[in-house]
């Protein structure tokens, strides 16, 4: 019987007291730990504008990187970024002053608190906000809505890729380098950063980079320009390598998000391949790392509004009033019925509707790689939010038509960016540029688009455009019916009236 | 028992009444989340609840939405191209959450079922630059059915079908509740995978060495029921043949005219009933009312008309009205619905084309199954042992290519031609039309990308027979193929 348990000790009040005390000191850890760990709170903006530019898509919920090890990439890995790695601005992103808050962050970049944890990614301004200089002197000026034109995305993921490769992305190393720009992390963070997010990440961003792997065997797209349709194709897993290779090249250039309210209805995107401007916006969110369950409806909601009713800014140098008169006529018979009746006045019967590939016979890479396939499979994006779904994709057989509200700003012209002026696209294919560079912003106003003759200035390399490369063909919108045939004096007077859009 | 309670303090009545309403209040739950059946969204045509439209089967073979939508993601390698389950050569509209044949309904949770668009709804179009057009009741001639069931086979008994693995890619659509998470992980989720499996196992004759890939467009429809129904011993018949269009029904339903390929069944009731049974159905009224649905949509849903009404491949009246002549002449005696031998068989020895499909079935089959069928409750007209292959009414001829029960002739200009003549290796599977040949095209370089080669020597696969009209003249051949484009 020597096995019998000796009967509890009868518990004295001291006793009592600490179980107390542990109890109620339990309780506030949980307290603590559930506020902390639900926590998920973005950083506001008081203007429209601003929130498009800075306001968070959700996509920090799923995709974020810690703000602090956003911060210590590029002084950790400068080896990864281009020029001699001068910080994120050398990817092209844009700095903007005015910023209220975060100004160490780029346009296009938000903020959110998840989990306790400051998180930043991309939102629709990284792509969708671009600069403008009179010469090569002046303060860029930035332009929310328009194309991001100095952004090179392709050049960012690789940076993120590269990073993740390199065996200096180690736990201990980037904790030291956090620490040496000054984190302001608290211990729980430094300690989860250290010890479990950082090797999650980067198990994520190798796992993407495999996934992304299809980018190797296209052209580089440059700044301003992405392939939109064949990330889809990787977020379903696809098997890339069964892909036909005439998919294999989707590269076009980011476009202008201005007066989205009046685009309502129409097909929207390059190959005009989706007529709704919420499901389009869903679709562009994939990008910033939003996916169903993580999307911020209402700040996405807000965006949207903005987008709907914003519009470019005028024109801001001179224009001759007289011969922009003479080129209204020429516009009016050539160009109106499928691009609009003015910047501002869309109507026109073909506006905003697929041109088929044979009539308009610019480069189709772009078109080829939106696949039926793709858009069969889309149609299950969404799906647990039945309001939400994507029910608007079609496989479409050529390019879209689109209002030119701003065009001044959106060179280099046709889908892929091949063009670099309006007077170049006035100009048959053959007398159009075969190589050129991309990226700079100062801008051109005898030629209307960006100066692109410039390889390089203090110390930054632009990106070298060649037509002659798969998806670059700058053929196409040419012939009598595109004006390219018109006589000089006649191409003057149009030129001089597009700058009024 | 009730001496026992008399027993019982009134401390432990307390106890026994929460235990009761708590499992009362589990069962509650359970049912909610588990068999609460929610009826489908009203259709907007008669058209739409074809393809979308659930039978009801969603009990036993209902396959939970989520699983069958993240499966391809999961298992890319397993799925014959990119594209999810478009790979599988599947009829997938502009804005639709499913392809034909797929209808979602919600049971406990939501649950996909199958329904006859599956293997009867198909694609054409009329150049590679083209939008597919969709034509409701045609056979789904590029839709591989082995294939998707080997899929689903393959993605069970694969280590990463598990819980971990798919309720993280389902975290990537949706947000589950902690009681959906957990209902998955522990019932939804194992029960898939071993219903998959077994199911898997039943089927694994289809993959036997000896019996060649059915390819897109067709499957072994007789050894089917024989094999998973009536769960006859396996035996060595293989017999793939072609889905069939199920347009103009009505026209089908003469007294004496009987179906399948093997004229297997005689009546129309049987061909819907037998059909429905792999959807789960149950025999009860409401399975009664949709067979009497789908008995009215079948009968009136139209053939499609030659796509060409301009332009160089329109018909010309002048010369079909020739064909016309040599139609009633050569073909009219067995492919007319009043022909003296439309639907009815015609013997082997006579019409020469492949036996394999009609050897796969016999009396003793038949009464096997229709014992079955009997015992789960269903009525309707017996299975019967035909000799010979149909003789079926020809509307819609032109989009039921390729043609003859196995589908070995590729167009209907082959089918003129003497047996030598006859494409003996053609690709099946891509829906561009090819107006000249009359069927689809079945040589060009998407045409070997998408398609499936088919091989005239393979088992089953024969291109002989049918010889009628191989003989005529140069002109009255183009005469006859100008006035079939017309039915």
């Amino acid at each position: 019987m020597a096995n019998v348990p000796a009967p509890p000790p009868a518990c004295c009040c001291k006793c009592r007291r600490w179980l107390l005390l542990a109890g109620v000191l339990l309780a506030f850890l949980a307290i603590w730990a559930y506020v902390r760990f639900t926590r998920d709170e973005p950083v506001t903006f008081a203007s429209d504008e601003d929130h498009f530019k800075y306001g968070s898509t959700g996509g920090e919920r799923d995709a974020g990187v810690p703000y602090w090890v956003w911060k210590a990439l590029p002084s950790l890995f400068p080896e990864f970024l281009p020029d001699g790695g001068k910080g994120l601005a050398s990817l092209g992103f844009v700095f903007d002053p005015s910023r209220p808050f975060d100004k160490d962050l780029p346009v296009g970049v938000s903020k959110r608190n998840v989990q306790g944890v400051d998180r930043v990614f991309l939102n629709c301004a990284a792509c969708h906000v671009g600069t403008v200089r009179d010469t090569p002197a002046s303060t860029p000026r930035i332009i929310t809505g328009m194309p991001a034109n100095t952004m090179n995305l392709q050049a960012f993921e690789r940076f993120l890729f590269n990073c993740a490769t390199s065996e200096k992305f180690d736990p201990a190393r980037l904790s030291l380098e956090m620490k040496r720009i000054g984190t302001t992390d608290d211990f729980v963070n430094r300690a989860l950063l250290r010890y479990v997010a950082l090797s999650i990440a980067r198990d994520r961003l190798l796992f993407l980079r495999d996934r992304f792997k299809f980018m190797d065997r296209e052209p580089d797209t440059g700044p301003g320009r992405v392939d939109t349709f064949n990330p889809p194709k990787v977020l379903l897993n696809f098997r890339m390598d069964l892909v036909p290779e005439r998919e294999w090249v989707g590269n076009c250039d980011l476009p202008s998000v201005w007066n989205q309210g009046k685009r309502e209805g129409m097909q929207l995107h390059w190959d005009g391949n989706n007529t709704s401007v919420e499901e389009r916006n869903r679709s562009a969110s994939y990008g910033t790392g939003a996916i169903p369950p993580t999307l911020d409806r209402p700040s996405i909601k807000r965006m949207e509004s903005w987008i709907r009713g914003a519009t470019p800014p005028a024109y801001p140098y001179a224009i001759d009033k007289d011969l922009a008169a003479h080129g209204k006529p020429v516009y009016q018979e050539y160009c109106a019925s499928c691009h609009g009746q003015s910047g501002t006045d869309f109507s026109g019967a073909q506006v905003g509707r697929v041109t088929p590939i044979d009539q308009i016979a610019t480069d189709r890479h772009r078109l080829d790689s939106y696949s039926e396939d793709l858009c069969a499979n889309q149609n299950l994006l969404y799906a647990a939010y039945p309001d939400e779904r994507f029910k608007h994709f079609r496989k479409t057989f050529g390019y879209a038509n689109q209002p030119l509200d701003g065009l001044w700003l959106r060179a280099p012209y046709l889908h892929n960016g091949s063009v670099p002026t309006l007077r170049d696209l006035l100009n048959p294919s053959s007398k159009r540029p075969a190589v050129f560079f991309r990226g700079y912003d100062v801008y051109d106003p005898k030629n209307l688009g960006f100066l692109t003759d410039v390889p390089e200035e203090k110390g930054k390399n632009y990106f070298r455009f060649d037509t002659a490369l798969p998806g670059n063909g700058n053929f196409g919108h040419e012939g009598k019916v595109f004006g390219t045939e018109l006589p000089a004096d006649e191409k003057e007077a149009l030129l001089e009236y597009l700058k009024t859009f | 028992m009730l001496l026992f309670l008399k027993k019982c303090a009134p401390r432990c009545w307390r106890c026994l009444a929460i235990l009761a309403v708590m499992v009362v209040l589990l069962g509650v739950v359970g049912w909610y989340k588990l068999f609460r059946s929610v009826p489908q969204p009203a259709f907007a045509s008669e058209d739409a609840w074809f393809k979308y439209g659930s039978f009801e089967g969603e009990a036993d073979t209902g396959l939970p939405f989520w699983i069958w939508v993240v499966l391809p993601r999961v298992f890319p390698e397993l799925v014959p191209g990119p594209g999810g389950y478009k790979a599988f050569g599947l009829t997938w509209e502009e804005g639709q959450e499913t392809p034909a044949g797929f209808a979602k309904k919600t049971l406990g949770f939501p649950r996909v079922t199958q329904n006859c668009a599956l293997c009867h709804t198909a694609t054409y179009r009329l150049s590679p630059d083209s939008p597919r057009i969709v034509v409701t009741g045609a056979p789904a001639h590029a839709f591989n059915v082995q294939q998707l069931l080997l899929f689903l086979t393959r993605a069970a008994d694969d280590p990463r079908f598990n819980a971990s693995t798919l309720l993280a890619e389902i975290g990537r659509e949706t947000k589950l509740s902690f009681t959906d998470k957990l209902l998955y992980r522990f019932a939804i989720i194992p029960l898939t995978r071993k219903a998959l499996q077994d199911q898997g196992r039943q089927l694994a004759w289809i993959n036997r060495p000896g019996r060649p890939a059915w390819g897109p467009g067709r499957d072994d429809s007789f050894n089917l029921p024989k094999f998973m129904l009536a769960h006859m011993p396996e035996d060595s018949t293989h017999g793939p043949a072609d889905f069939s269009p199920v347009w103009r029904m009505d026209r089908r339903k003469q007294p004496g005219q009987i179906f399948n390929w093997g004229g297997e069944t005689p009546a129309f009731r049987s061909v819907l009933v037998d059909s429905s049974l792999g959807f789960g159905v149950k025999p009860n009224q409401e399975f009664e009312d949709k067979v009497a649905r789908m008995d009215r949509f079948l009968s009136s849903l139209p053939a499609p008309v030659w796509p060409y009404a301009s332009g160089e491949h329109a018909i010309r009246a002048d010369l079909a009205a020739t064909g016309r002549a040599v139609y009633a002449q050569e073909c009219a005696r067995c492919h007319e619905p009043t022909g003296e031998l439309c639907g009815r068989t015609v013997a082997l020895v006579e019409i020469g084309t492949d036996p394999e499909r009609a050897n796969t079935w016999s009396q003793v089959a038949a009464d096997a199954v229709n014992q079955t069928i009997k015992k789960q409750g269903f009525r309707r007209p017996d299975l019967i042992k035909s000799e010979g292959y149909l003789a079926t009414p020809l509307d819609g001829l032109w989009l039921r290519a390729p043609y003859l029960h196995n589908g070995s002739v590729p167009d209907l200009i082959a089918l003129l031609e003497p047996v030598a003549a006859r494409p003996a290796v053609f690709y099946r599977g891509y829906d561009l039309y090819d107006p000249v040949a009359i069927g689809f095209d079945t040589t060009s370089t998407e045409a070997r990308r998408l398609g499936w080669k088919y091989d005239v020597s393979e088992r089953g696969n024969s291109n002989a027979g049918h010889l009628y009209g191989t003989n005529l003249r140069p002109q009255e051949k183009t005469a006859l193929l100008e006035y079939l484009k017309t039915l």
